[in-house]
């Protein structure tokens, strides 16, 4: 059915294929031309997502899309880098990609346009590339020009963390992908970094995909953060991101997401444990304010057996801000003895934030240990009393106990350099001096 | 030092303290004893400034100035200090922290210099062994995991470390084995000086066998019934409460 079609047939129901934005380009890899146009095709019958829409449920309204959004300007990189960190560094900015790296022992980095066969199939079948629940990335392989494959070679321990920062200037759209592929007894650290500047408030709109796959017995940290000074200054810009993880056997991963809120911020990860033995542990920290939104959605699927998942996410809301956390795990028929624990702890900081939360439990098979936790509150009053009756004014007794619930998790951030920069950010966001 | 007279307080509406007086001096420790639901307790969170309960009647002068009217955390910056019967868990603030943060509020209240990093490191170094807790205690959440025993050892810690004028020990003896009873003690009479008062809030009398008060309270009903030197306390234990007419299990 064309486009046309679609739309004459759905009058009421706007889709995605709706909204104008730059047709894939020619220059795609002829590998990924097929995958590109389904995913185009699949467009025409995704639904821009309402409150109806369950799993926008809470994040529609914040989701306000243009009808129209017009081709990045090309500009130079305006990148600086936060904090001192040696580590290898890829960018994608403005759709376009700019290798900093002539060659690093152990990883071989390519563009999308010059993957041979087999490494197409890999970013094909991709766990976010292959599903059919990501409306977004969808849009964002539908737009692809370009991507970055790395591959980590077999027992390759690389040094150095590499860092991909997907950097967005001005109005519009942009969609970075990459595609992380760790061999067998490798060892990696991933850091992927969103960085947004515009002049305006506006539309500046950043969709990204980044699909992981780390072979058997091979070890993957993943530092996700958004640190652009418009989601800490003022919130004007939109984040949607999608992570994938395909985990063959003995496999772990470890993920440490940094997330603050903007006008919208969405975070999708999706964890497939798909051999024996495999391991993951997710952390997160959220913590929003004024009238941003973030949503995190993340899903662990035990389809082996004998496979262990942790998740630990914390989530500070305040002002008129609003957080979702949507912590699903999905146990297989066949994943006997699988465990999984997941805790979510909620801090609320003022009476028109909002936070939801919402685990889900899969479960079909019947050997298994899994269990959540979540929690939702508010400063306690009696750790309040107990440091004030030690001299702590109010306001560092708040400061500390909010730092305090989201520390425990910053403070677990393998990357030293990043934890306390982390530590400092939210000292600076968190303090209390209020007008 | 501290002043209290015709004290009246309530929680959840309900009448606990019914006009209490105690006169304290620098220099002295005071013993309250009583049976349960005498009000002990209530008097020692009033005393810090503990919001949940509602002071009704009367006035607290802590040298010269009007207690009540003050904040909780300025009562701790004018150096009262309560030692608390349940001392309370924060995971994520590392006792260290917690310390330096109080030490620093004090300092700064009192007019005084912030404390030097290395120098405060030694201070709560020295502090924590003095109480018998591994200088690994500072660096966990306070009082995170910590056993009973532990908890009341870090609230001595903590008097040690911020050195109150009044120090109110609530209760401070229950639950505790002899040795750590003996640790709380030699703390406290470490801190004794003809400067400082103390003020023990106890139901039992072993506690005042390692430290020795000038004076013994009887609370019974809201009020003080009976006060006298040591030996009050010996009396108690001897006959019990009952001897002067309180009535434990109607109080209670």
């Amino acid at each position: 059915m064309s486009k046309q079609n679609m739309s004459e047939t759905n009058n009421s129901t706007a889709v995605l294929s709706d909204i104008a934005f730059i047709e894939a380009s020619n220059e795609v890899s002829p590998l990924l031309k097929n995958f590109c146009q389904t995913k185009k095709q699949a467009l025409t019958s995704w639904p821009i997502p309402t409150r109806k829409t369950e799993s926008w449920k809470y994040s529609a309204k914040h989701l306000k899309l243009a009808n129209n959004y017009s081709a990045l300007p090309e500009t130079t990189s305006s990148y600086q880098a936060a904090y001192e960190l040696d580590c290898y560094t890829l960018q994608i900015s403005n759709n376009r990609i700019i290798f900093n790296e002539s060659t690093i022992q152990g990883l071989s980095i390519k563009r999308f346009s010059e993957l041979n066969e087999a490494e197409a199939v890999r970013v094909r079948e991709g766990v976010i590339a292959e599903s059919k629940d990501f409306q977004f990335a969808d849009l964002n392989a539908a737009q692809l020009i370009d991507g970055i494959y790395i591959q980590v070679d077999d027992k390759a321990q690389i040094d150095k963390p590499v860092k991909v920062i997907f950097e967005h200037i001005g109005q519009g759209m942009s969609f970075p992908r990459v595609f992380v592929y760790v061999g067998k007894n490798a060892s990696f650290e991933l850091i992927e970094e969103l960085n947004i500047s515009s002049d305006e408030d506006g539309d500046a709109f950043i969709n990204s995909v980044c699909d992981i796959t780390v072979a058997d017995n091979a070890r993957l940290r993943y530092l996700r953060m958004n640190l652009d000074r418009l989601a800490i200054d003022k919130g004007a810009c939109k984040h949607i991101g999608a992570t994938g993880i395909k985990m063959l056997r003995n496999a772990r991963f470890e993920s440490y997401c940094m997330a603050l809120g903007s006008d919208l911020a969405r975070h999708d990860l999706h964890v497939k444990m798909l051999e024996q033995g495999a391991e993951c542990d997710l952390n997160g920290v959220c913590v929003t304010r004024d009238q941003q939104h973030f949503d995190n959605h993340t899903c662990i699927e035990h389809v082996a057996p004998h496979c262990t998942s942790n998740e630990t996410y914390r989530c500070i809301a305040d002002h008129q801000s609003s957080i979702v956390f949507n912590g699903r795990i999905h146990i297989h028929p066949d994943a006997q003895k699988s465990l999984g624990s997941m805790s979510n702890k909620n801090l609320l900081l003022s009476s028109k934030a909002e936070i939801n939360s919402k685990p889900e439990l899969e479960i079909y098979a019947d050997d298994v240990k899994c269990a959540h936790g979540t929690t939702m509150g508010q400063l306690d009053e009696t750790e309040m009393y107990y440091l004030k009756t030690r001299g702590v004014s109010s306001e560092q007794a708040k400061l500390m106990l909010t730092l305090g619930f989201v520390l425990e998790v910053v403070r677990a951030t393998p990357i030293e350099s990043i934890a306390e920069f982390w530590e400092q950010q939210l000292t600076d966001i968190l303090s209390f001096q209020e007008s | 030092m501290l002043s209290i007279q015709n004290l009246q307080a309530s929680v959840d509406d309900k009448q606990i303290l019914k006009g209490l007086n105690l006169e304290v001096k620098a220099g002295e420790v005071h013993a309250i004893m009583g049976p349960n639901g005498s009000g002990k307790s209530t008097l020692s969170q009033v005393l810090a400034g503990n919001s949940a309960y509602e002071v009704t009647g009367g006035d607290v002068a802590f040298e010269g100035k009007d207690l009540l009217d003050m904040s909780t955390e300025d009562r701790a910056r004018e150096g009262v200090f309560l030692a608390f019967q349940y001392p309370v868990e924060i995971p994520g603030v590392s006792n260290l922290q917690f310390m330096k943060t109080a030490m620093n509020n004090i300092r700064r209240y009192r007019g005084e210099e912030e404390m030097n990093a290395a120098t405060f490191m030694k201070l709560a170094k020295e502090k924590i062994q003095q109480v018998n807790l591994s200088p690994a205690f500072l660096k966990r959440g306070v009082n995170e995991g910590f056993s009973g025993g532990e908890k009341k050892r870090n609230e001595i810690m903590q008097m040690l470390m911020l050195e109150p004028k009044l120090a109110i020990l609530d209760e401070t003896d229950s639950g505790l084995d002899i040795d750590a009873l003996k640790v709380v003690a030699e703390g406290v009479n470490a801190l004794r000086s003809p400067e400082r008062a103390v003020i023990m809030v106890t139901h039992y009398q072993r506690l005042l066998d390692y430290i020795v008060p000038d004076y013994v309270h009887v609370l019974a009903g809201g009020k003080i019934i009976k006060s006298g030197g040591k030996e009050l306390a010996l009396e108690l234990e001897e006959k019990g409460y009952g001897w002067l007419g309180i009535d434990e299990e109607a109080n209670a």
